[in-house]
């Protein structure tokens, strides 16, 4: 079982998390039990649209048992949902911090999207 | 002959110079028992050229794009479909098929190359198309539909509506772009004879004019010329980039407060000023001798 984090670098467990989900550049793909994971590109990072929905779907395809990224948009929101594959909203803090509080349950849900569709464009 | 007027940057008088110019010389050649003038609103996200030549609209036409709907009960989650689409418009999620409407392009791929049959097509309304006159100047525009996100096939649709495919060489069409350098400024030169670029004596100005010109330059390569509305302080960088490209500038329109309270109150400049006239129908005249000098001679 694994999860997926967005993330701003490559950097193994130092790596710093994104806050974008669709057009962040990589995913780390972790066991948030035995920490074993993995880093991979974001084949979405530069679509010339779409890039939540790829994304989502990269998500799906990889199995992942939940998503943690800063922000989600309403077509990343809407994928992930009917997948059933639940997404947390990253606070602030490292990898380790954010999965003990992912362990610990302390993250909140992302019920609905938190920002508008393009909103990972801008930055 | 067709020429198309863009600018770049928005807010430069594209439609003051493309009203004014279509107004006079379809006055003149009426005169002169010559053949038709059209005007053609492109700037299909907000066709405003309507409201300076106040045309009576005599046809209608509307704009249509076959999108996908899937048959959730014959679809096999193969995936296929999310494979071929280029925009992203599909995911399969919870053994469904999701599309999302607003990131298609209408291309067909999935309902080609699902292995189950479990697309098929249906149109939906983007756009609608109108044309008329007003006195004796002919004139169509094409208006998007709300909601929607990509203005070229209404473009594409204008175009092929208005213009026929055999050009007679005697009637001239004017087209009003939008502004920027993307898709639909793209599509509104396809097929022009001519770049009519309006520019402003404005750093803003100037900047979005080159990437114009550029465009002109690499994709067309058709004669273009240069018209400085809001001229009078620091033309000096638009000659010096005129002169630098070899672009002519074919017209100035000065910076002025009477010119402004006019088209505030939707009047054409040559009906508030017709000393202008002159000056449209000696830029109408010198296009077609650019045109013709340019054309590969007999």
């Amino acid at each position: 079982m694994h999860i997926a984090i967005t993330l701003a670098d490559n950097k193994g467990l130092e790596s710093s998390i994104s806050p974008i989900f669709g057009r962040c550049p990589f995913y780390m793909l972790i066991d948030p039990e035995s920490k074993e994971f993995k880093i991979e590109e974001n084949p979405a990072q530069s679509a010339s649209g779409g890039a939540g929905v790829k994304a989502s779907q990269w998500m799906i395809d990889n199995e992942v048992a939940a998503v943690i990224s800063g922000n989600l948009g309403p077509k990343a929101h809407d994928v992930l949902s009917s997948a059933k594959i639940p997404a947390f909203k990253f606070q602030n803090g490292s990898i380790e911090e954010t999965l003990k509080a992912y362990n610990d349950n302390e993250l909140e849900s992302f019920f609905e999207p938190n920002v508008d569709a393009h909103s990972g464009i801008q930055e | 002959m067709i020429i198309t007027i863009a600018s770049g940057k928005g807010g430069t008088g594209k439609t003051t110079i493309a009203t004014n110019l279509a107004w006079t010389i379809a006055h003149a050649q009426e005169a002169e028992k010559k053949v038709t003038t059209w005007l053609i609103d492109c700037d299909v996200e907000e066709p405003n050229a309507a409201l300076f030549v106040h045309p009576t609209f005599e046809k209608e036409k509307k704009v249509e794009r076959l999108l996908p709907v899937i048959n959730q009960d014959q679809c096999t989650s193969s995936g296929v479909c999310v494979d071929v689409c280029e925009y992203n418009a599909l995911a399969i999620a919870g053994g469904k098929t999701l599309f999302f409407k607003e990131l298609c392009h209408a291309c067909g791929s999935c309902v080609l190359n699902c292995p189950e049959g479990a697309i098929h097509e249906t149109s939906e309304k983007i756009g609608l198309l109108q044309m008329g006159s007003s006195d004796s100047l002919q004139f169509a525009h094409g208006i998007l539909e709300i909601g929607w996100s990509s203005p070229t096939p209404v473009i594409r649709d204008l175009k092929k509506w208005v213009i026929p495919q055999q050009t007679q060489s005697d009637s001239t069409y004017i087209l009003d772009a939008s502004p920027g350098t993307a898709c639909p400024v793209v599509e509104s030169f396809r097929g022009a004879d001519f770049a009519l670029l309006v520019t402003e004596p404005t750093p803003f100005g100037l900047h979005d004019l080159v990437l114009v010109a550029e465009l002109i330059f690499k994709e067309f390569k058709i004669p273009s010329g240069i018209v400085i509305n809001k001229s009078g302080r620091g033309d000096e960088i638009i000659e010096q980039f005129a002169s630098e490209k070899n672009i002519p500038i074919l017209m100035r329109v000065p910076l002025s407060r009477d010119i402004a309270e006019a088209y505030a109150r939707g009047k054409l400049l040559v009906e508030a000023f017709p000393q202008y006239k002159d000056q449209f129908i000696a830029l109408h005249k010198k296009i077609g001798e650019m045109i013709r000098e340019r054309q590969p001679k007999q």
